[in-house]
């Protein structure tokens, strides 16, 4: 991808070797046979030292990965894999440091006049892979193409928020909102957000990340390699990063196990207790993602009215989805899904579903439904974790009378099955990317038909808190906002929460340094903890 | 001859046609979206938008009849195409992992022959006794134990608590030659035991046949030494059916390796359709399908070629 990064290590190294060279000559010329023997020791010493050394320097990360990178478009959303690597080799305006805190990335600085108003300032010593400084005008380039009515991007309806973009210099960059938000630097940060140097040809970016591509095998292995000229001179820590995919998750770990990769994503949740007992493998693991039960709303029946969707919230014991389809592996999730390490604590006894069969029974009852009915319970055969969380929420479903058949197509089917509204209701798993409510904007605000959200589902109630809660800044008047959110949802029932799953990455302790996987819904951003990762 | 080389080439051509477009119009007919599929990976919500814009790029917003007739006048360039999904020429990726899957079964297949047809032979001869019992009971048991079983038990075994061989993966022969057989141990071993199951059966089967002969006891009559008997007259003749079945196991493994090489992790090309299947990768999955179909005809009709090279009484006309 980017040639002129790929040569610069390459003459380093010749470099280092006429600096050999010079260390072998040094050795002043004498007749005497003995010292010719020494200087001959001493010029083969010096030969194999810089060898050893470099060797040993030439430190590779080997990463398990989950499935091959599909594509590493930089704004496209091609899966948690292609945005490990992504994030190697593209980086945004803004990231995040080891302790998941939002900081600038390629900006220095970032400063806020007003609500509406952001003035970036970009690192002088940041430069693109080929060299190029990165510029106002590179920023600009990436932004356009993010929001282009042609675009793929992940990101480009929430860049539509972007008003105007200026270069006040080469390395100044202001950036006009149409409405205040609160989490636009946020959005920044995230893996479809790099920068690319305005002049890359289209099927060619080039990034300005620690990392550029060295080689790689479509389907088996991406290797990277340091780029010299990153802006932090003291990172990344490892010389070279090779992502392998695995894409059975019991090879992936037979692969950390037997020393064929030092760190894992997705570790398998039936090897945590493996990994537990382990003396030389350490996990790091986080409540991600999380599961729950869609409805189609739109269709005339029982689950357009929202007592019966409530009712499905009691009726479902959430440590049994836990137990059975994430060997033990997560906690219930009562409410609104807010993430782990959100700033607010919204939590509300009153707009919870616990365990309460009877209750769910009486519901159904009130909404005209004291026998029970019948439906179609879509989820998905591709994914062992929908499939047997459907069968749980199909089990207890049927304990108050409502008799659930289970549809489980592959997952393209799924997708399209959703997105029609073909299913009465649906068991998903869904995360946001950043560690705020507003981050399930997505998955609750109205719009175009998606399979991310309750075919047909809208409410104007929904739709206004989570407008108000983005365009305020204050955060106490947010959190009050969210709090009303949290209990909307209660009432309206988008959705029924079922549980968050641990997300768990594996490592070798012994050998890796540095290496701890994001919380929360940022747990898909945890490559920004490869820049300091190390093994010895 | 040449006339008949000439028509068996032809038909060659129409099948291959036909089978392109069965595959065509399969993938026209199973349900999911490349660019849909693309977008949304690990869950991610995919804009409508994103979706129609990246069809549009990939070609998909055309007229299905415009889209046969250009698949037809690339393929009969031999100009398979770029990838839908990353843009890579197809071709070089077939040419890249068609030899990893040929030499996994190539060398599977020597190691099979080479422990089989000794093993079924001296149990074919000693029906009944001591080896021919065991070894019997050991070919049952391989022969229901399926590869992708065989291989989470050999990765568990060498990789995970010996930790003598790695668990899986593939480095070229070129870069790392030792490496290079490390990672193919497992995998061959997985496939050659599968093999040797049936070669096994068909040798053994086939010599015990043979032993029973007229010309075996006039041969052991005449007093030719035992090792004579056995080499030219029962082996020779007991070794026609078991070179039927290895042929036909040859074409057989061209597809149904992917099991063990999803397992190992073996880079191969059924590896490739499949990953092409699940992304609806419309041309990578013709491209595979047409070159696999391709070498079926080539192999059917080498077979034919030889069969009258060896044996005068058939004629190719």
């Amino acid at each position: 991808m980017s040639k002129p990064g790929h040569q610069i290590p390459e003459d380093f190294h010749a470099l280092r070797q006429v600096e050999v060279n010079m260390t072998v000559k040094t050795p002043e010329f004498s007749p005497s046979r003995r010292t010719v023997l020494v200087g001959l020791g001493a010029g083969l010493t010096a030969m194999a030292l810089p060898r050893n050394a470099s060797a040993q320097s030439m430190k590779t990360l080997r990463y398990g990965l989950s499935t091959f990178p599909p594509s590493l478009a930089p704004w496209e959303t091609n899966g948690n894999a292609a945005n490990t690597v992504k994030l190697m080799i593209f980086r945004g305006l803004m990231g995040y440091d080891q302790d998941a805190k939002l900081v600038p990335e390629l900006a220095e600085s970032v400063e806020q006049p007003d609500a509406q108003t952001l003035i970036f300032k970009l690192r002088a010593n940041a430069k693109f892979h080929n060299g190029e400084p990165v510029t106002a005008e590179d920023v600009i380039y990436s932004f356009s193409a993010i929001m282009a009515p042609e675009s793929t991007a992940y990101l480009k309806a929430s860049f539509q928020n972007v008003d105007t973009m200026e270069a006040l210099d080469d390395k100044t960059l202001k950036i006009t909102l149409k409405e205040p938000s609160a989490v636009f630097t946020q959005i920044l940060a995230n893996y479809c957000a790099g920068i690319v140097w305005a002049g890359s040809a289209e099927d060619d970016p080039i990034g300005a990340g620690p990392y550029t591509i060295k080689s790689q095998e479509k389907g088996v292995y991406v290797e990277l390699e340091r780029f010299p000229d990153f802006y932090d001179a003291g990172q990344p820590l490892s010389d070279t990063i090779r992502f392998i995919a695995y894409a059975d998750e019991n090879l992936r770990f037979a692969a950390l196990e037997a020393g064929d990769v030092d760190v894992i994503e997705y570790l398998p949740w039936q090897q945590f207790e493996n990994v537990r007992n382990s003396d030389r493998l350490e996990i790091s693991a986080t409540q991600g993602p999380f599961m729950l039960v869609l409805f189609n709303v739109a269709k005339e029946g029982p689950f357009a009215d929202p007592l019966v969707r409530r009712a499905v919230g009691y009726a479902i014991k959430r440590q049994d989805v836990i137990d059975a389809a994430f060997a033990g592996n997560g906690e219930p999730l009562l409410g609104f899904p807010n993430p782990k390490g959100s700033q607010f604590d919204l939590s509300n006894p009153d707009a919870e579903w616990t365990y309460d069969p009877e209750k769910a029974k009486a519901m159904l009852a009130e909404a005209g439904y004291p026998n029970g009915f019948d439906c179609t319970l879509l989820a998905t055969s591709t994914y062992g974790m929908h499939q047997d969380t459907a069968s749980i929420v199909q089990a207890y479903l049927a304990m108050v009378g409502i008799n659930a058949t289970l549809d489980l197509p592959d997952w393209s089917s799924r997708i399209k099955a959703g997105k029609e509204g073909n299913y009465d209701i649906a068991v998903h798993g869904l995360s946001g990317f950043y560690n705020d409510p507003d981050a399930m904007w997505n998955l609750l605000h109205s719009g175009d038909a998606n399979y991310v959200r309750s075919f047909g589902f809208s409410s104007e109630r929904i739709d206004g808190l989570l407008e108000a809660g983005r365009a305020e800044i204050d955060p106490a008047k947010r959190e009050a906002i969210y709090k009303e959110l949290y209990q909307a949802y209660y009432d309206e029932v988008p959705q029924v929460p079922l549980n968050w799953r641990t997300q768990a990455h594996a490592f070798d302790s012994g050998s890796v340094t540095g290496f701890h996987c994001f919380p929360g819904w940022l747990n898909g951003s945890t490559a920004y903890v490869l820049d300091e990762s190390a093994v010895s | 001859m040449t006339s008949y080389v000439l028509r068996r080439l032809t038909t060659a051509l129409v099948m291959l046609w036909v089978v392109g477009t069965i595959v065509f119009s399969v993938l026209l007919i199973v349900p999911g979206d490349p660019a849909e599929l693309l977008l949304t990976t690990g869950g991610a919500d995919a804009s409508t938008d994103a979706v129609e814009n990246l069809r549009k790029k990939m070609g998909l917003d055309r007229p299905v009849a415009e889209q046969y007739v250009s698949f037809l006048a690339d393929t009969a360039r031999f100009d398979f195409g770029d990838s839908l999904i990353d843009g890579t020429p197809i071709s070089e990726t077939i040419a890249l992992r068609l030899p990893r899957t040929l030499e996994l079964i190539a060398v599977s297949m020597v190691v099979a022959l080479a422990l089989a047809i000794p093993a079924g032979t001296y149990a074919g001869l000693n029906a009944g006794k001591r080896f021919d019992r065991a070894a019997s009971a050991v070919n049952a048991l391989f022969t229901s134990i399926p590869g992708f079983v065989s291989g989470t038990l050999f990765i568990y075994l060498f990789a995970q608590v010996l930790r003598i061989l790695p668990a899986g993966g593939y480095v070229a022969f070129a870069q790392d030659p030792w490496m290079h057989v490390q990672m193919l141990i497992l995998p061959t071993v997985t496939v050659a035991l599968h093999l040797m199951t049936i070669i096994f059966r068909m040798t053994r089967a086939s010599v015990l046949e043979m032993r029973a002969h007229d010309w075996v006891r006039t041969g052991i009559a005449k007093g030719l030494r035992r090792r004579q008997v056995v080499r030219r007259h029962i082996l020779r003749n007991a070794l026609g059916p078991v070179i039927t079945v290895v042929g036909l196991q040859l074409g057989i493994l061209l597809g149904s390796t992917v099991l063990v090489e999803f397992v190992y992790n073996w880079p191969g090309l059924s590896g490739f359709l499949v990953s092409s299947v699940q992304q609806r990768d419309y041309p990578s999955v013709r491209a595979v399908i047409l070159t696999v179909a391709a070498i079926f005809i080539a192999i059917n009709f080498l077979v034919e070629v030889a069969y009258s090279l060896l044996d005068p009484r058939i004629r190719l006309t």
